[in-house]
């Protein structure tokens, strides 16, 4: 389902990928993991197509389609999904204008009709209870004011909502209290589909407590240097990085 | 002369405020960038075209006296008054509640609340030249909510004086698209005790428009409020400007009052000049400022776009986001909802 093939990629003119591939099959979930500047955010960023992360070599195709040579909203439409590890503030527009304009402009790029607006707040009412969002900040500006962990359940409540065919997960677990925390990983949990593929990108083992990958790799200098089952996590949390590291 | 002003000197009946008015103008001179008071805003030269005043009937008019205000004539400050006064002012009766339209030629209009009033003036000076002026005055504990919609061509003048009794609130709103010159100017005072001052506006200066939102507030009372947010947009070749003067006296302790300037510069090319003043003479207020000018904010471009919004409606989006946190939430809903199409209707054409 999402193949990434070789890729390289720099920034300010530092190559921070050096050469990764990944493929992640339909229907399964998973973790890079790695330490502070291997490259985890500059991979998520470069994969949505964010400025100033350029692809020099490589692909990445989404369900056999080549999102490197579209533009970021086109990858959105395609079906990917990036939640960021720091959500931007959006003063003056209400997370239900945000998400109805995103979820119409998405809906119009596959050639579909906007979806009338009750269906939508029922939509967002739905999908906001689940993750004990109150309904009144729905209202509010997008993360103006919002804790690290709102923002994060914000992020997820977009997952909800779009539900895209493949999602990256940069982070999710930073800026959250174990509560919180028990309560994006069972919205992401319940957005696991036959036909959907996640991604989860972390620095510490404790999110995939709640979110169990099939895979898990660990990134290091820009490049895949392990990969393995779930249990790769704790020995990682066990021994550390080091190692791979001295290896990369 | 061939200018505007010789025009309206030149029609002006002697004897009359009119011909005052015109000889005080004749006097003054018109400013220009040397002026401070005009240092972003050029009127003698915008005003330098003569055929700006082509079918605007100057004659006959029907003034009532002006208030004897000496100073009023004396200073380049009420330069927009004496136009409004020189071009054939009618001073019309009060008028409490409506709406009314301000074309090309000059109008003085009173106002004087004692209840709550809601006036809308839409101010379109039609290809030529406008000057109009209006006199307020928000009795004790009254509330006064003005609403000014500025676009069209020439050149668009307005002037307001207003007055803010003990307990009473002012609050004004203003968006301007701008003309060849449009200047939108408030004066308030607060002259008693814990008036209430709400003073917002937004500028959209397209190509080759010049969109000027100026004002000055004096608190001479304790205890008075003012908030002040203006947020403005400049395209290539537009212009906007942002002049607020905050006056805190000596008497007016336990003033609160914040004042903010926001501009967006959407393409190289674009102008937004600003100055922000706050002048405090008493010990015991809170007084903020700020004024920032920059681009969008391209962190919130990407995210959107990463949502699937394609980059031009992102753009708008964020840029109608940005400008109707200027609107007051006090504002009625229907006058909220007519200046969220404007703005989406002059968004639509910048994006073409």
């Amino acid at each position: 389902m999402f193949d990434v093939k070789d890729l390289h990629v720099t920034v300010g003119g530092a190559e921070i990928i050096k050469g990764l591939t990944l493929s992640v099959p339909a229907g399964e979930t998973h973790a890079i993991m790695g330490p502070n500047g291997s490259g985890k955010s500059t991979l998520a960023y470069s994969l949505s197509g964010r400025d100033g992360y350029e692809v020099t070599q490589g692909s990445a195709t989404l369900a056999g389609v080549d999102l490197l040579s579209l533009e970021p909203e086109a990858r959105a439409a395609t079906g990917l999904f990036l939640s960021f590890q720091y959500p931007v503030e959006i003063p003056g527009l209400s997370a239900i204008a945000f998400l109805k304009a995103a979820l119409n402009a998405q809906r119009k790029a596959r050639g579909q009709e906007p979806m009338p607006a009750p269906a939508l707040l029922k939509l967002l009412r739905t999908k906001a209870e689940a993750l004990k969002i109150d309904q009144e900040m729905l209202k509010r500006p997008l993360n103006v004011g919002f804790s690290g962990g709102e923002k994060k359940r914000f992020e997820a409540l977009q997952l909800a909502v779009l539900e895209p065919k493949f999602a990256i997960l940069d982070e999710t677990d930073s800026g959250l209290d174990i509560d919180a925390l028990k309560i994006v990983a069972a919205s992401v949990n319940a957005a696991r589909a036959p036909d959907r593929g996640l991604l989860v990108i972390t620095h510490y083992q404790r999110l995939l407590d709640y979110i169990k990958p099939d895979r898990v790799h660990i990134l290091a200098k820009g490049r895949i240097v392990t990969s393995g089952g779930p249990e790769l996590a704790l020995e990682l949390e066990r021994d550390g990085y080091d190692k791979y590291l001295r290896a990369a | 002369m061939s200018d505007a002003l010789s025009t309206i000197v030149r029609e002006a009946a002697p004897w009359s405020p009119q011909g005052e008015a015109a000889e005080a103008l004749t006097r003054l001179g018109l400013p220009t960038r040397r002026n401070e008071a005009w240092k972003y805003s050029d009127l003698r030269a915008a005003l330098a075209d003569g055929a700006l005043l082509d079918g605007v009937a100057l004659a006959d008019g029907h003034v009532r006296a002006l208030e004897p205000d000496a100073a009023r004539f004396d200073d380049q400050r009420n330069i927009i008054g004496l136009l409004a006064v020189a071009m054939n002012a009618n001073i019309e009766d009060t008028w409490a509640v409506g709406s009314a339209t301000r074309g090309a030629g000059g109008t003085v209009s009173e106002v004087e609340t004692r209840g709550k009033a809601v006036i809308i003036e839409r101010l379109n000076a039609e290809g030529r030249v406008g000057a109009h002026m209006l006199k307020a005055r928000v009795r004790e504990g009254a509330e006064l909510t003005r609403v000014v919609l500025q676009n069209g061509d020439g050149v668009a003048l307005s002037a307001a004086e207003v007055a803010v009794e003990a307990g009473g609130v002012f609050r004004q709103f203003v968006v301007a698209e701008g003309a060849k010159l449009a200047r939108i100017e408030t004066h308030v005072i607060v002259e008693g005790e814990r008036g209430e001052v709400t003073l917002n506006g937004a500028y959209l200066a397209g190509a080759g428009r010049h969109a000027d939102i100026t004002s000055t507030i004096e608190h001479k009372a304790p205890g008075g409020v003012t908030r002040q947010l203006t947020k403005g947009v400049a395209r290539k070749g537009g212009r906007g400007v942002f002049q607020g003067k905050i006056v805190v006296e000596r008497a007016a302790q336990k003033t609160d009052a914040r004042q903010h300037h926001q501009g967006l510069l959407l393409e190289d090319g674009a102008e937004i000049f600003a100055k922000p003043e706050l002048m405090i003479h008493a010990d015991d207020v809170q007084c903020a400022h700020g004024n920032t000018a920059g681009g969008l904010d391209e962190r919130a471009l990407f995210y959107m776009r990463s949502r699937g919004i394609p980059e031009a409606e992102a753009r708008a989006l964020l840029i109608e986001a940005f400008l109707t946190e200027t609107i007051p939430a006090e504002l009625p809903e229907a006058l909220r909802e007519e200046v969220t199409g404007l703005i989406r209707s002059w968004l639509a054409g910048a994006r073409s």
